[in-house]
């Protein structure tokens, strides 16, 4: 188990910047997730990592080693990919016993540690098998196994879980994370989901256009997102944005209602109201902000409300029942210190926040 | 289902007339190859024989020295066919592995290639193999159709190896494997059903082809199967054609039956790329 | 990591084949336009050169223009006749039927076998005496006298061109069937909801998906027949009296039978523009239907 230390990494292909200069400190024993939206950059990060892409500029450190020019297979790194990787002309026992064999490791060795690792992810009636008689859920645990037998350094993580359905999505993603925790090794994971980041990841590092918009636990982001990019990507439904002034205190939306503020900006200033759409509630003495319901939708569990504020569209998420109509003007509070204040021209935060 | 019989013979009616052409002359072959020599020339004309004459095989291998060409064709087809896929195999790899500069224009050039017929240039090759002192030698043959199906071999070998994921031999490094060993334990093994494949093809159009032949073997014990066969029935004043057909029923219906077997690959092969 | 090495090894992996070609296919070009220059003896002996005598005397020859007029009718009628049969033929093999695994290997049957043996066979099925051709028709009363298919120029042609297009048929079908197998399903799904017929299906959606995948019949079959030596060379060597003659075959006398390496090597030159031309706009052809397929890849990388 090591530390992973990513200094100045920079990749080029041809003229094409797909990463400005990436630092990042990925400590032993730790969990971290990639994510952003498809083509940020995140999975060549990690092939990088891996040794499966150059790099163009900036070093990788494995603890205390720099692999720049070290080639994957001396990297001492497993890898479990997408679409799993799984070699079609061997066995599962095989399979796992792949890079244990090219490590001439003794067979009784090998025997053990495969059946160890079988056992920990309920493998062990399959490996007779030949992948192409496994189930999706089976051959993402085979990909795993092959993983874990190795011992490694790092584990990396190439959106493992996109190829299973939605229900064994959930499954798989709570068993990586036992097997973490129980495992321990410092893991890199990388992901388009934010919902997977939230629930797996000691650290979250979300990535945008090349470059990482913020770094931390799935709680600091959720609570003090650094910009507007962060604000939107994490969490869902994703956070309201209300664009407007600010003015004394208060930012002015268009309409001219006023929202209690109390940002550093200069007066006039163009910001970005932000509130979560769970966080909204329902006012009883018609005071706080109106809104005109447009549509209703229930899961069951709660029902999203989507209305329109000074013309701007608006979300809110409500655990209890209420029987809204389109058309219908509904006003809305929130509890002090749930607001979030960015700078519309940067789309940075602005400290002090909102209320 | 009914509508599934009632459009079964709607479609066999409509091929049934082409059907009997394409089979007509394996009938004729047939029926040639098996009848006396005396009713060769029976007038008027009919498919009816005496008797099935089994020895007309016999005779005719001894005749016409088919053992011989028999052998010419197998060497040249099988050492083509090598040749061509020990080059091939390597640069489909490359094409289907690698990003490198010229790769476009290399493409390009194996479709020229392709295109490129021995016929336009047989004077060409006569003249190259009369200098390198390959006339009446078999390897001039193997040398050629090994170079005229290299293109399609690569494209063929291309078209497969892309649909060889591509993270398999990731994962191999992953695992600790080296370029080498990740081919020769991952890859290799994966491709060998392409590559039988394409072998056979190779072989097939080496065993038919009959320009470079015809141009390059001049004396009768160099004769390819083709050639041999066509020398048979050319400029003579008394062609054996009983003998003819049962030549030609040995040397082809062995391959016929290797082909049926195989077409759908081709189509495969064919839809994957080779010509996409 | 070692760059330079990296960089090269897709090279390497390329040139020795690369080599072959040009040695085979490339120098025997160069060494055609150099010879189609000069004076050559009949045992290959350049003895010098002589401007552009020998295309002189390949244009002012009225067999030269014979053999290409015939080779247009030849490549013409073949490619057309091939692809008005492949294109029904294929749509049927694409449909599923009983006993279509059988139907398909019957179709691609003459692919399996060498032009050569295919034309020694014809070339015996139409004997004027003795030919099962003339067997048949006399049995089904067609014809009551056997007819001599070969001896006169005009019906051996038109026999030619008939065995021409019956062995181009197989691989003409493969690529269309490629091309059918293809085709999205829900268009045709789409269509019929919409409320095409049969005959709307196979205008508006069929013909114009399949433009590229004909367009490429097209152009690999011209390029084909119009090198094809082996059916008219063994039925009839081009013969009686020039009268079936096209260039190849033309070609291969000139060079092989009459000793006129510099006036063959010129008409080889000629051809292999006419071929050039084919194989660019085949080229073209091609990358456009690469660039069509492409485009969605490197989406789906980035």
């Amino acid at each position: 188990m090591s530390s992973v230390t990513i200094r100045g990494v920079k990749k080029k292909y041809g003229a094409m910047d797909v990463l400005h200069g990436i630092d990042l400190q990925i400590r032993d024993r730790e969990f971290v997730v990639l994510v952003g939206p498809s083509g940020c950059g995140k999975s060549t990060l990690l092939r990088m990592i891996a040794g499966l892409e150059t790099i163009s500029g900036g070093d990788i450190l494995i603890g205390n080693r720099v692999v720049n020019d070290v080639p994957a297979k001396a990297r001492d790194i497993a890898m479990v990919f997408q679409n799993y990787a799984l070699y079609p002309h061997m066995s599962v026992y095989e399979n796992m016993s792949f890079s244990l064999r090219l490590k001439r490791m003794a067979k009784d060795m090998i025997d053990r540690k495969v059946r160890e690792a079988a056992e920990i992810l309920n493998l062990s009636k399959f490996l007779e098998r030949s992948p192409r008689q496994l189930s999706g859920g089976q051959r993402q645990r085979v990909a795993m196994g092959r993983a874990l037998v190795r011992d490694a350094q790092v584990f990396l993580f190439d959106e493992p879980l996109s190829n299973l359905d939605a229900k064994l999505r959930v499954v798989m993603r709570t068993e990586i994370k036992a097997l973490h925790q129980r495992l321990q090794t410092t893991s890199v994971y990388v992901t388009h989901d934010q919902i997977e980041a939230m629930t797996m990841a000691d650290r979250i590092v979300v990535m945008n256009a090349g470059k990482i918009e913020q770094i931390g636990t799935p709680l600091e982001l959720y609570d003090t997102p650094a910009n507007l990019f962060v604000a939107d990507f994490i969490g869902s439904p994703s956070m309201n944005f209300l664009r407007g002034k600010l003015e004394q205190g208060a930012v002015v939306l268009p309409d001219g209602s006023r929202l209690a503020a109390s940002g550093q900006g200069a007066a006039g200033q163009a910001v970005v109201f932000g509130i979560r759409p769970e966080h909204l509630a329902l006012a009883t003495d018609g005071t706080g902000l109106a809104a005109e319901v447009e549509v209703v939708e229930p899961t069951g569990a709660n029902i999203q409300v989507y209305a329109r504020v000074a013309g701007m569209p608006l979300c809110a998420v409500f655990t209890e029942r209420h029987d809204f109509r389109p058309g219908q003007t509904i006003h809305l509070i929130w509890p002090e210190g749930k607001a979030h204040l960015f700078d519309d021209a940067t789309g940075h935060r602005l400290q002090g926040g909102a209320n | 289902m009914t509508g599934k019989l009632k459009r079964s013979l709607i479609y066999w009616a409509i091929l049934s007339p082409l059907m009997v052409v394409i089979l007509f002359p394996f009938g004729v072959m047939f029926v040639t190859a098996v009848r006396p020599r005396a009713e060769l020339f029976t007038y008027p004309p009919t498919w009816g024989f005496s008797e099935f004459r089994w020895e007309n095989f016999s005779e005719m291998w001894v005749k016409t020295n088919f053992g011989g060409a028999l052998l010419n064709s197998l060497y040249v087809s099988v050492a083509a066919t090598a040749v061509a896929l020990l080059l091939s195999i390597p640069a489909a790899y490359a094409m289907s592995r690698y990003r490198f500069a010229g790769k476009g224009a290399y493409r390009t050039f194996l479709l020229m290639t392709q295109m490129m017929s021995p016929i336009v240039l047989v004077l060409g090759l006569f003249r190259l193999m009369m200098s390198l002192g390959l006339v009446n030698d078999l390897n001039s043959l193997v040398l050629t159709y090994a170079a005229f199906n290299m293109a399609f071999t690569i494209w063929m070998l291309q078209s497969y190896f892309n649909s060889i994921p591509r993270d398999l031999e990731e994962a191999a490094w992953m695992d600790g494997a080296s370029h080498l060993t990740s081919l020769v334990r991952i890859f290799l093994p994966l491709a060998v059903p392409a590559m039988v494949v394409t072998a056979i093809f190779t072989f097939i159009n080496s065993w038919n082809e009959f320009v470079l032949a015809l141009t390059m073997m001049r004396s009768s014990e160099d004769f390819t199967l083709p050639v041999q066969i066509y020398a048979q029935v050319a400029g003579r004043y008394q062609v054996e054609w009983h003998h003819v057909m049962a030549a030609t029923v040995l040397a082809t219906v062995p391959v016929a039956i290797v082909f049926s077997w195989l077409q759908r690959y081709l189509i495969r092969g064919m839809a994957l790329g080779a010509v996409k | 990591m070692a760059n330079r090495f990296q960089k090269s090894v897709p090279l390497m992996m390329i040139l020795p084949g690369l080599a072959l070609a040009l040695a085979i296919i490339g120098y025997p070009i160069f060494d055609l336009a150099w010879t189609s220059m000069q004076d050559v003896s009949r045992f290959g002996k350049l003895t010098g050169f002589n401007g552009g005598e020998n295309y002189h005397e390949v244009f002012a020859d009225p067999l030269f223009w014979e053999s290409l007029w015939r080779t247009g009718i030849w490549t013409f009628a073949v490619v057309g006749g091939t692809l008005a049969i492949s294109m029904p033929v294929a749509m049927i093999l694409n449909d599923d039927f009983h006993g279509r695994g059988l139907a398909r290997v019957i179709i691609m049957l003459p692919w399996a076998i060498s032009l050569t043996m295919t034309a020694v066979v014809w070339r015996w099925a139409l004997n004027g005496r003795a030919g099962l051709l003339n067997a048949t028709l006399m049995n089904a009363g067609i014809i009551d006298q056997p007819v001599e298919w070969l001896a006169t120029a005009s019906t051996a042609f038109v026999v030619e061109i008939l065995v021409g297009i019956l062995v181009s048929i197989p691989f003409t079908t493969t690529i269309l069937l490629g091309g059918l197998s293809s085709m999205p399903q829900d268009a045709y799904e789409a269509a019929v909801v919409d409320g095409a017929s049969g005959w709307d299906q196979f205008r508006h959606i069929t013909l114009p998906l399949m433009k590229p995948f004909i367009n490429i019949a097209i152009v690999l079959n011209v390029i084909y027949v119009f090198n094809s030596l082996p059916i008219i060379w063994v039925m009839t060597e081009g013969g009686p009296a020039n009268g079936t003659d096209i260039l190849v075959t033309y070609l291969y006398k000139l060079a092989f039978r009459f000793g006129q390496l510099g006036k063959a090597a010129a008409i080889s030159l000629v051809m292999f523009f006419v071929l050039l031309a084919f194989t660019m706009l085949y080229v073209a052809l091609v990358s456009r239907n690469d660039r069509d397929d492409a485009a969605p890849e490197e989406e789906i990388k980035a």
